[in-house]
């Protein structure tokens, strides 16, 4: 297996520029994950802990620096190039769930495995990684809006899944359930990179929830405070 | 690409959810392909009607007698051409066919009916050559006349039927039945009764004619017999008017054509009222769905797809409409036409019914057209903005 980090940042900024000043969210920040490790990132409201997240996910660029996905600079991809990682490389979950509500849960699972192959036969696959993450059959069909908040963050982790990225990022997964079914969504992720060696890059403010993690990176006003 | 039957299947999800914008923006599209379908197909069968009731005539330079205000007053407004002119019209035209002609109206009795005609006086050997016959037989000799077919089947006359003309008792019989030829620049016999010239001079006591009629053989000549005629009669002064039948023919096809530009485009402007109702709802549907739009493309939906997924929205928009507009333009065609033309045979021809393809085509367009910008804002969205929208 690779032993090259997954994620490598070297000396990111990022800044934004505002009428009232610029914003420095991400101060001269450097760090490397490896591959299958679970990091969880705190760290105080606003300290750039979302912006770090989503500069991993290829949503966002940085102002200066490089960010290396995959041994892949993301500062010379192109837009679609960036989208073809997020696809393929990279599996999303948001605290607010954010599943596509004119979809049922199974085919917001369906979705991304369809934008990659471009086939739709194949639900086999899909209700395969349904059935692992914990939702019931009884609910493939009901969509988002029907759905409890712990089953639709279960469907968004099968979406994020379904395309077997090698890197799964999460703002706050369990910020919106309740202690019982966060620790059940905790226990999801915590097997997934177990047993499948995902990586798994976790932002929370929650100490119990970052206790499931590897490593720990402390960041305060954009620079990193400590790791542990 | 089958994933393009998800942005396709997306696209028909969101129309449906918002169904009544949908089906109001649809039903825009609609009425502006009826608009411009039906105006088309009105213009259309307009020009055709006309045409059709213009063509046999588009061969012939008519000469009548040249009226001025001076004219008037000193000779009376009954003046004539002479045999002289006559003559001179004859030596201009070559060897074209010159027919002669008397033209008024009167009072006529068919039965016990009492109805005013158009009377024309026409040598019996040149009848042949500007009109044809239905039924009976032509003039032979100075007594007898033939009628127009309108006039005959509406007062049921029949070969043997007698009419009184003005105050006279004695009658005429009428010997043959014209086949029907539509009005003229020269004359319109439907409505009219044509009689022997020497009847009407005798029955009238004129001297001169009303009009010429020059039967050019060879259209190309038209011209040159116009201007031949033009120089010998109206050397010295204006004597005569020379009309020449194609030119005035074309004009008024011309002003038809326009007319029916002129009514389309007034369809067109329905249309745009229909793009801008597209518009509308696309960027509606772009603004509601911002953060949906982060979603698809934090997880991996291309711009290009993005774009995809709302130009189908407007395209389905704008096919369906264009679909029931097409229908209804055929049922719209008719009503225009029946109602301003009472006649729906034009419907059918080819150059009508194109008008519906077009005016879907049309519809179709300008749906793509006002979706363009909508799709491209949503594909140009920043992932990152977009979701963080609320
Ligand atoms: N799009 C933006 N425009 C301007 N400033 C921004 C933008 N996004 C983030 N910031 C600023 O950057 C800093 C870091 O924001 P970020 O969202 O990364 O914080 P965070 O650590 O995720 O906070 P929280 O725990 O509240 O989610 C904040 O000061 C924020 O105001
Ligand atoms: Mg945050």
């Amino acid at each position: 297996m690779d032993t090259q980090p997954v994620i490598v940042f070297t000396d990111v900024t990022k800044i934004y520029p505002l009428d009232a000043g610029d914003v420095v969210a991400l101060d001269h920040l450097s760090f490397e994950i490896q591959r299958g490790e679970f990091i969880a990132i705190m760290g105080p409201s606003g300290s750039g802990k979302s912006t770090l997240l989503n500069m991993i996910g290829c949503l966002d660029v940085p102002t200066s620096g490089d960010v290396i996905i995959d041994g892949k600079n993301i500062r010379t991809m192109t837009d679609d190039q960036l989208t073809e990682l997020r696809r393929d490389v990279l599996g999303f979950i948001f605290q607010q769930f954010n599943l596509i509500l004119l979809l049922n849960a199974l085919e917001n699972v369906q979705y991304p495995l369809i934008l990659k192959t471009g086939e739709t036969g194949c639900t086999d696959r899909c209700k395969e990684v349904l059935a692992a993450v914990g939702l019931t059959s009884d609910l493939w069909h009901h969509r988002p809006g029907q759905l409890s908040g712990g089953q639709q963050q279960r469907v968004a982790i099968a979406r994020a899944l379904v395309n077997d990225p090698e890197i799964m990022l999460c703002d706050e997964p369990t910020g919106n359930l309740d202690t019982k079914t966060g620790t059940a969504i905790m226990q999801l992720l915590t097997r997934l990179c177990r047993e499948q060696g995902k990586t798994i890059v976790m932002v929370t403010h929650d100490p119990r929830t970052a206790e499931y993690a590897d490593r720990v990176i402390m960041i305060e006003d954009g620079r990193i405070k400590e790791e542990a | 690409m089958s994933s393009h039957r998800l942005f396709f299947g997306l696209a028909i999800r969101n129309l449906q959810i918002h169904w009544l914008r949908s089906l109001l923006a649809a039903i825009g599209i609609i009425i502006g392909v009826v608009a411009i379908s039906s105006m088309g197909i009105l213009g259309n069968s307009l020009v055709l009607s006309v045409s059709d009731s213009l063509t046999d005539v588009g061969d012939s330079v008519v000469v009548t007698p040249h009226i001025s205000f001076q004219g008037m007053t000193s000779t009376g407004t009954d003046k004539r051409i002479t045999d002289r002119q006559l003559e001179q019209i004859r030596r201009a035209s070559g060897n074209n066919e010159v027919v002669p002609v008397y033209a008024g109206g009167d009072r006529i009795r068919i039965g016990r009916e009492i109805l005013a005609a158009s009377i024309y006086g026409v040598n019996p050997q040149d009848i042949p050559t500007l009109l044809n016959l239905e039924t009976g037989q032509f003039l032979r000799g100075a007594s007898g006349v033939m009628v127009g077919a309108k006039i005959a089947k509406e007062n049921n006359l029949a070969v043997g039927s007698r009419i009184l003309v003005g105050d006279e008792e004695a009658g005429v019989r009428v010997v043959g039945i014209l086949a029907e030829r539509g009005m003229g620049f020269d004359i319109s016999p439907d409505y009219a009764i044509i009689a022997s010239d020497q009847w009407y001079k005798d029955f009238y006591d004129v001297r001169g004619y009303d009009q010429v009629i020059v039967k050019v053989r060879n259209l190309k000549d038209i011209d040159q017999v116009k201007n031949s005629i033009d120089a010998q009669l109206n050397r010295r002064e204006t004597e005569v008017n020379v009309y020449d039948t194609k030119a005035i023919l074309e004009t008024i096809l011309e002003t038809f054509g326009r007319i029916s530009t002129f009514t389309m485009a007034i369809g067109g402007i329905s249309l745009i009222v229909a793009g801008v109702s597209i518009f509308n709802v696309m960027m509606m549907s772009v603004m509601e769905r911002y953060r949906e739009i982060g979603i698809l493309r934090s997880i991996g939906t291309k711009r290009a797809e993005v774009r995809s997924m709302f130009i189908y929205e407007s395209l389905i928009l704008g096919v369906s409409g264009s679909i029931i507009g097409g229908v209804l333009s055929f049922l719209g065609g008719y009503a225009a036409i029946a109602v301003m033309l009472q006649e729906t045979s034009y419907l059918f021809a080819f150059s009508s019914l194109i008008q519906i393809p077009y005016g879907m085509i049309f519809g179709v367009a300008t749906s793509i057209l006002s979706g363009l910008y909508p799709a491209w804002k949503a594909s140009d969205l920043r992932p990152i903005d977009a979701l963080r929208h609320e």
